[in-house]
């Protein structure tokens, strides 16, 4: 019935991921392994962990110190809002085409997708603090950096860490077309169906899925981690 | 006009341009330094009106069936708690994996069609909606329900006649980011072989003409605006009570 | 256990200082109304003084300009002596406790790290810290273990205490509390009081309490600001002179018209002159107390009648004299027994609901004093007497 073309295909795949083979489209050029597996998995984490780094350095700073002031909520909205429109096919295909293909741009261009989620959740979060701790802080003797560092931020993480998940699922998923920028990532296999062949092609979806729930889960375990017990509590 | 020779020499041009050939003479979209051809744009509009529907038709179904399946799960977990953590957990696997991905991993099943595309984009809606449904139901003021439930409502009448309607801003706004998710992601239909305007970006292989890109882009952030407005609009309306609150 | 300070200036006490406003103003805007008026005012150190008044009088800004989370337009505020101005904001809040009513717990630290958040900001060793939070969680009245616990897994009551302690933490010269016990139910909101009311008796700070419940501001002020909208002070002075003598008739009528009844709060009855009634042992001779109670000076027309130890046993009639000596029972019952250190206001009413125009006051060792009576009260609160009367601050009676 169905069952058995689709193990077949699934067969295959794993057979790709793990044993270089002679491809069976282009005939005589050796594809597959997990080497290359490896190399390319590579270069999509390394690309996402240094766009996904970009995005932090410029969001975060920026959505803690605007929902602190409690000014800019327009921009910091919209600008979330206008994130989720932009197609990140189209954004990418732009890119290579306008300004030319290369690691660099591609970082840049994936950090400029990972920008909205982080600022939007940061400056939410930060401005649904209850602001009777941030007035008792303030009283208590703290600068409004002290503020914002011990009292604002933690009371926000869960928020803040939503955005930067958020954030890294918009990065790996367009990492992965960046072959189209000339970065082999593992959408290489995905794109290039007639040098890896339908193997090779779902192969590379599964790569990419266990990448990004891997990276997902990572992220999960840190928020629990760095989220204070107080804050999981139900009121008494 | 600039310098041949400095054109050249910033590595913009090729041999063709060095021979002094007027611009005018070569068509637009041979050159590609230029962003955006309006007479190529003006004589081939036409093309992306299908790509445009198909891509709106495949929007509209799976945000339908995201939200009626997100719905029904908020539903069943509102007084369930103990089914949140997995749910949560169930809907976020389902939105980490990206669509590309999602889509070559039902192939297999379901081959290249419309329905692997509207599988693979309700299941991105689902976390987005489920969450934001249940957020909302908590987020019903506790006086509200004891009330109702002190007039002698039974909970299934609290539940439609108390909780859901003050929790419909909430419920509209996870719609609303949905939606517009879902219409830029749906670009990538192409790759489910379901057609929209991914076409036309990748194209016949010509990944370096701007125009058709950004007309792509273009429609496809028009619609995600128009959508958002629309819901923006309705979420409104629906509650008179309190004026939109941001998403 | 506060930490004694070497002052040079008189206006200091150990662990307290005095907290002077000199023509403070407060105008938000160009030409916008003026919040805080021209405010001057002195509060002496180990004080508690409250800021009373309608909702706009000004009273939460006035308190604000203390620790500068509102700035002064004009005026200077001075502690101890120095001026607010002199130090940066965050430096002057550390030497300051502040309170407010929602309280503010920081949700995310347990109760201890709370407690020892400005510890922390002034950065004392750990060990210091945590004594220092354990002291205090002693002296707000709760177990020492919850210092480990959340402030979600804590009663809105606890929660309250825990930002006293906060405040108190790092021994600050003055503490700033507005309406603290507002957001409270009147039951705890009284203990709350009462408690607070004992804890100062033991670490005198300067306190700036504002309320606008008149009631509280009397039972907590040892001075009392009554301040109006537009930020003027109507009246400064204690709470018994309030009472007595308003300044304003807006002073009046924001104490209410139960301003005399008010003032019997303040009140024990050993305060006032007592009656005296004749006394009768058993078996005393009936014509003996026939005798005292025809002396024309007498004051209280029945004769109690009183065992060997002076304490009292009951009134006596007419009939009870008849007989040759003092019978053992009298006709009439005690009634209503009071004791000198009771508070006024509780002693009318127990007269009033024992249906008694006498009663009966004892000592500690339960031994006749005198004799209360309505009429004694009401003379003396119209006598000119009345009006010298003052009590130290630690010594006011609490319920």
């Amino acid at each position: 019935m169905i069952a058995a073309p689709v193990l077949a295909s699934f067969d295959g795949a794993f057979e790709f991921i793990f044993t270089p083979q002679t491809s069976n489209v282009t005939g005589g050029k050796g594809v597959g392994g997990i080497d290359q597996v490896l190399e390319l998995a590579l270069t999509q984490l390394e690309v996402t962990v240094m766009a996904l780094a970009l995005a932090l350095v410029i969001a975060l700073p920026a959505g803690l110190y605007f929902g602190h002031r409690g000014a800019g909520e327009f921009v910091a909205l919209g600008l979330g809002n206008a994130g989720r429109a932009v197609p990140e096919l189209a954004l990418i295909a732009l890119m290579a085409a306008v300004i030319g293909v290369g690691g660099l741009n591609l970082t840049v261009a994936l950090a400029v997708l990972g920008i909205p989620p982080i600022l939007t959740n940061t400056f939410v979060g930060i401005r649904q603090v209850d602001r009777a701790s941030v007035e008792a802080a303030r009283g208590l003797g703290m600068t409004e950096f002290e503020i914002v560092r011990k009292v604002e931020a933690p009371m926000a993480i869960q928020s803040i860490f939503t955005g930067i998940r958020t954030a890294t699922i918009n990065i790996v998923a367009t990492a992965t077309i960046a072959p189209l920028a000339g970065v082999a990532t593992l959408g290489e296999f995905i794109l290039g169906e007639n040098v890896y062949g339908p193997d090779g092609v779902l192969a590379g979806a599964i790569l990419v899925a266990l990448l990004a729930l891997a990276l997902e889960f990572s992220l999960a375990g840190l928020q629990r981690v760095l989220t204070s017990k107080g804050l999981k509590l139900r009121p008494a | 006009m600039a310098s041949p020779v400095l054109l050249a020499a910033a590595g913009q041009v090729g041999e063709g341009f060095i021979q002094e050939r007027s611009s005018d003479t070569l068509p637009c979209q041979a050159k590609p330094s230029h962003l955006f051809c309006w007479d190529w744009a003006s004589e081939n509009i036409d093309r992306y009106g299908t790509p445009a529907l198909q891509q709106l038709e495949l929007v509209l179904i799976s945000v339908v069936l995201g939200f009626v399946v997100a719905f029904a799960l908020a539903l069943l977990a509102h007084r369930r708690r103990w089914l949140r953590p997995p749910l949560l957990a169930g809907t976020g696997i389902l939105y980490a994996i990206p669509s590309i991905a999602f889509f070559l991993l039902l192939l297999p099943l379901t081959g290249r069609s419309r329905e692997t595309a509207i599988i693979a984009l309700s299941a991105y809606t689902l976390q987005i909606i489920y969450r934001n449904v249940t957020v909302g139901l908590d987020n019903v003021p506790e006086s509200a329900k004891d009330s109702a439930r002190g007039m002698g409502m039974t909970n299934r009448q609290i539940l439609w006649r108390v909780e859901l309607p003050l929790a419909t801003p909430e419920i509209i706004g996870g719609l609303r980011i949905a939606t517009v998710s879902t219409i830029a992601i749906a670009t990538l239909a192409v790759f489910a072989g379901a057609g929209g305007l991914g076409t036309q970006i990748l194209g016949e292989g010509n990944l370096h003409f701007p125009t058709t890109i950004l007309i792509a882009g273009g429609i496809v952030v028009a619609m995600a605006f128009a959508f958002d407005a629309v819901l923006l609009t309705i979420q409104y309306f629906a509650t008179p009570w309190r004026r939109a609150v941001s998403s | 256990m506060p930490e004694a300070k070497a002052t040079s200036e008189s206006q200091s006490q150990p662990g307290a200082s005095s907290v002077s406003y000199e023509g403070v103003s407060k105008r938000y805007g160009s030409s916008g109304a003026l919040a805080v008026d021209d405010l001057t005012l002195e509060v002496p150190a180990g004080e508690i003084c409250v800021l009373v008044g309608p909702s706009g009088c000004g009273k939460t800004t006035a308190m604000r300009m203390v620790n500068r989370t509102v700035e002064m337009t004009a005026g200077d505020i001075r502690i101890g002596g120095e001026s607010v101005r002199d130090k940066d904001p965050p430096q002057l809040r550390r030497e300051i406790g502040y309170v407010i009513q929602q309280i503010g717990l920081f949700p995310h630290r347990t109760i201890a790290e709370n407690i020892g958040a400005v510890p922390q900001l002034l950065g004392w060793k750990k060990d210091r810290t945590q004594a220092r939070t354990t002291e205090l969680l002693e002296l707000i009245g709760l177990d020492p273990e919850l210092g480990e616990r959340y402030p979600a897994q804590l009663s809105g009551g606890q929660q309250q205490r825990v930002g006293v302690a906060r405040a108190l933490a790092a021994d600050p010269l003055v503490m700033l509390m507005d309406e603290p016990f507002g957001a409270i139910d009147p039951i705890s909101r009284e203990r709350l009081q009462n408690e607070f009311l004992r804890l100062q008796a033991q670490v005198r700070k300067t306190v700036l309490f504002v309320t606008h419940d008149i009631d509280e501001a009397i039972k907590m002020g040892d001075r009392i600001a009554i301040m109006k909208e537009g930020g003027r002070v109507e009246q400064y002075a204690t709470p018994a002179e309030v009472l007595m003598a308003p300044a304003t008739e807006f002073v009046e009528d924001f104490v209410g018209a139960d301003r005399a009844l008010k003032r019997l709060a303040l009140m024990r009855v050993s305060d006032i002159d007592l009656w005296e009634a004749p006394l009768a042992h058993v078996g005393q001779a009936s014509a003996e107390v026939r005798a005292k109670l025809a002396e024309p000076d007498v004051e209280v027309p029945y004769p109690l009648l009183v065992d060997s130890e002076r304490r009292p046993l009951g009134w006596l009639s007419q009939r009870d004299l008849r007989s040759e000596t003092v019978p053992a029972k009298p006709d009439s019952p005690l009634g209503p027994l009071l004791d000198r250190d009771d508070i006024m206001r509780d002693a009318l009413a127990d007269l009033l609901q024992g249906e008694a125009q006498y009663a009966a006051v004892v000592d500690h060792e339960g031994r006749i004093d005198g004799v209360l009576s309505i009429e004694i009260i009401s003379e003396f609160l119209k006598s000119p007497e009345a009006k010298t009367e003052e009590h130290s601050a630690v010594e006011r009676p609490h319920g």
